[in-house]
């Protein structure tokens, strides 16, 4: 009988430790996920500035006055032309001019 | 855990009893000291749980108290291409807590270090009152200027994390966007019709939302080269402002809508005149009209463009007498009268149909009834009461109905493909969603408008003749509308616009350029006609987004390709720098 109380108090004593260990586990879990999700909160909030910023850089009113500077200005219908067979061809090489016919085509 | 042994043992007693009796007496005894024990034990976790219900609970009726930080997670707006217009970036809001500002003064003027337009005596007011936990003092600050506040130290000032809008293209269709208020929440233009269509989601603090991006039919790069290019009419014309708008005239998708003065969604200003010109304010729209008129008279079979018209005499109406600005004297067949824009020439064919006809008609056209895209309602038509045959003379050359810009630039569309209604959309549509076909107009009736249109701009004779752009076949028609003012009309106040379309032998895009007071320059040849401004700037924007949305001018067309590239020439300035 004796032993049996025994071995039951060891079992409960042992189960005891094995739910706190367990227990002690799930909290450095949680404590890790709830880090994890706090991460992934702040990258996507730095995504989003990041995406908009890159937004606003790329705004046409910043692009266009640098764009002029270099030299460049809006395409007009003057520039387009469906030719790419012969005269692009020669103007852009053999190998560029594969690529945009292709692209033409 | 003390109970276990004591209870075994009175087990163990009890099981023996009548063997150990010394054991025995002791028995009851000590069931009664390890009943207390137990019973005092559950007490104190009692007392304890009951402990924790009423402090947690006295936690949660003080947060409640306080104002809840509640905003709204918006999606993304983006262009057609996906280019972001519109999102949301988490901004930091200072809030106080007047029971723990130790200083109220010290508070108040290191606050005003950082935020000199703050209103002091506010915030004094405000902090003094011991009673609140929770005072406002800016919110969606940037990170540099928490920082800045951080530094100062301050006793009860915290932060909390909010959602704050950020438009990143800026003023970029301004009036298409609309804006949202303090708690991220759509108050105008698409940034309502996310709130009241696509959902926002209710946050505390600054949760991004999960939805996808809504996707206008604007394009960026369109909407851009339309701004430009009505700003630098606006110089040119030194007009008080003016208005732009693409729209494809198959789907209806508006593809630029440009409106100057223009308004930055960041910061909205309610000024007057600085309105949306194209979809929330009406204008008689003058010559352009006409097009609905010469439409209708073919379309019910009362003409064809060859009929002849006798407009030499002036036409009375009531006390008005119609007459043309430069009256030709002689008999114009209905093309001449579309070409030369002729008010008695149109006055004559809107009569011809009769009030109720002519009535019946611009009703069937969609433009006497309020109009609704995803930006709000269009500003309703102002129509005349009663139609009677005054109104039917005025109404025929665009005066006595005015109506938005988006909303004649709908039924002008449909004149133009084929006779098919539109409805203008500023969300662009699936690729296969299909647009449905209700005519309002015969094909026949179409293809000649388009042919008139297209004579208006490639004539010599042609009033839109400054619009042609070579190898796009635009056609369109001009309008020089005198502006109302009191007591009558304002003589040199015009609105003077172009509306054109093109390629005319199958229209994809119409394009509406409206410019408000324009002055009469050297470049316009001391004119304020349509004809001299409006019609040029038109061309100029056609140039400049035709390119951009990939259309092929017939001379590239006819050289045998169906693609696009740019040519050699172009191709060598490039590559020498």
């Amino acid at each position: 009988m004796r032993l049996i109380i025994l071995g039951a108090m060891i079992l409960t004593i042992a189960s005891a430790f094995v739910l706190y260990s367990s227990n002690y586990d799930t909290r450095q879990l949680e404590a890790r996920v709830s880090e994890q999700e706090r991460a992934i909160e702040k990258a996507r909030g730095d995504i989003a500035v990041l995406k908009a910023e890159r937004a606003h850089l790329g705004r046409p009113e910043r692009i266009e006055p640098l764009a002029r500077g270099l030299g460049l200005g809006p395409a007009s219908e003057q520039q387009l032309a469906a030719t790419p067979d012969v005269a692009l061809a020669r103007a852009l090489g053999a190998r560029d001019g594969a690529a945009s016919k292709k692209k033409g085509n | 855990m003390e109970a276990r042994p004591a209870n075994a043992e009175t087990d163990g007693g009890e099981q023996g009893d009548g063997v150990l009796e010394p054991r025995a007496a002791n028995g009851p005894l000590r069931t009664l000291i390890a009943t207390l024990v137990m019973a005092l034990a559950f007490c104190a976790v009692g007392a304890q749980l009951v402990r924790l219900a009423l402090q947690s609970q006295g936690e949660i009726s003080a947060s409640l108290n306080e104002t809840v930080a509640q905003s709204f997670a918006r999606p993304d707006i983006v262009d057609r291409n996906g280019r972001l217009l519109a999102t949301d970036v988490e901004a930091y809001s200072l809030f106080a807590d007047p029971a723990r500002v130790i200083d109220r003064d010290e508070a108040v003027e290191k606050l005003a270090v950082v935020f000199p337009d703050l209103d002091r005596n506010a915030l004094r007011k405000d902090l003094s009152d011991r009673s609140r936990r929770f005072v406002w003092v800016r919110r969606g600050l940037p990170p540099r200027t928490a920082q800045a506040v951080h530094n100062l130290g301050l006793p009860g000032l915290d932060f909390r994390r909010e959602l704050r809008r950020a438009y990143p293209a800026g003023m970029l269709a301004g009036h298409v966007i609309g804006y949202v208020n303090i708690d991220n929440k759509g108050v105008a233009g698409i940034e309502r019709y996310v709130d009241e269509v696509v959902g926002v989601e209710s946050v505390q603090g600054a949760t991004l939302a999960e939805r996808p991006p809504v996707r206008l039919s604007l394009d960026i790069g369109v909407q851009y080269a339309v701004e430009a290019e009505i700003a630098d009419a606006v110089d040119r014309y030194q007009a008080n402002g003016a208005a732009g708008l693409v729209l494809d005239v198959a789907s209806g998708e508006v593809l630029a809508s440009a409106s100057l003065p223009a308004v930055d969604p960041a910061k909205p200003n309610l000024d007057k005149d600085r309105n949306d010109k194209i979809a929330g304010s009406t204008y008689e729209l003058g010559s352009v009209f006409k097009m609905l008129t010469v439409a209708m008279a073919i379309d019910q079979a009362l003409v064809t463009p060859e009929t002849i018209i006798d407009v030499r005499k002036d036409l009375a109406a009531g006390r008005f007498t119609i007459k043309d600005l430069h009256p030709l004297r002689r008999p114009l067949s209905v093309a001449d009268i579309f070409l030369h824009s002729s008010n008695v020439g149109a006055a004559m064919l809107a009569l011809q149909s009769g009030p109720q006809r002519f009535e019946e008609f611009l009703r069937h056209m969609q433009v006497l009834d309020v109009m609704k895209t995803e930006a709000g309602s269009v500003a309703p038509p102002q129509v005349p009461q009663r139609w009677g045959e005054i109104e039917t003379i005025t109404g025929s050359y665009g005066h006595g109905i005015a109506l938005a810009p988006l909303q004649f630039a709908a039924a002008a569309s449909a004149i133009v493909n084929g006779g098919r209604k539109v409805m203008p959309t500023f969300i662009k549509r699936q690729a296969d969603a299909g647009v449905a076909d209700i005519p309002l107009i015969s094909a026949a009736t179409s293809d000649k408008m388009r042919v008139l249109m297209r004579r208006n701009v490639a004539e010599q004779a042609g009033t839109g003749k400054r619009a042609e752009v070579r190898g796009y076949q635009v056609g369109g028609k001009t309008g020089t509308a005198e502006m109302p003012g009191v007591g009558g009309y304002r003589e040199k106040a015009v609105i003077s616009s172009f509306l054109a379309a093109f390629p005319m032998d199958n229209p994809r895009y119409l394009v509406f350029v409206l410019l408000f007071e324009p002055k009469a320059t050297q470049e316009t040849a001391g004119e304020v006609l349509a004809s001299r401004n409006a019609a040029p700037t038109a061309g100029r924007v056609i140039s400049r987004i035709g390119p951009l949305l990939g259309m092929v001018p017939t001379q590239a067309a006819a050289a045998g390709g169906t693609g696009m590239a740019f040519d050699a020439a172009s191709h060598a300035k490039y590559e020498a720098r």
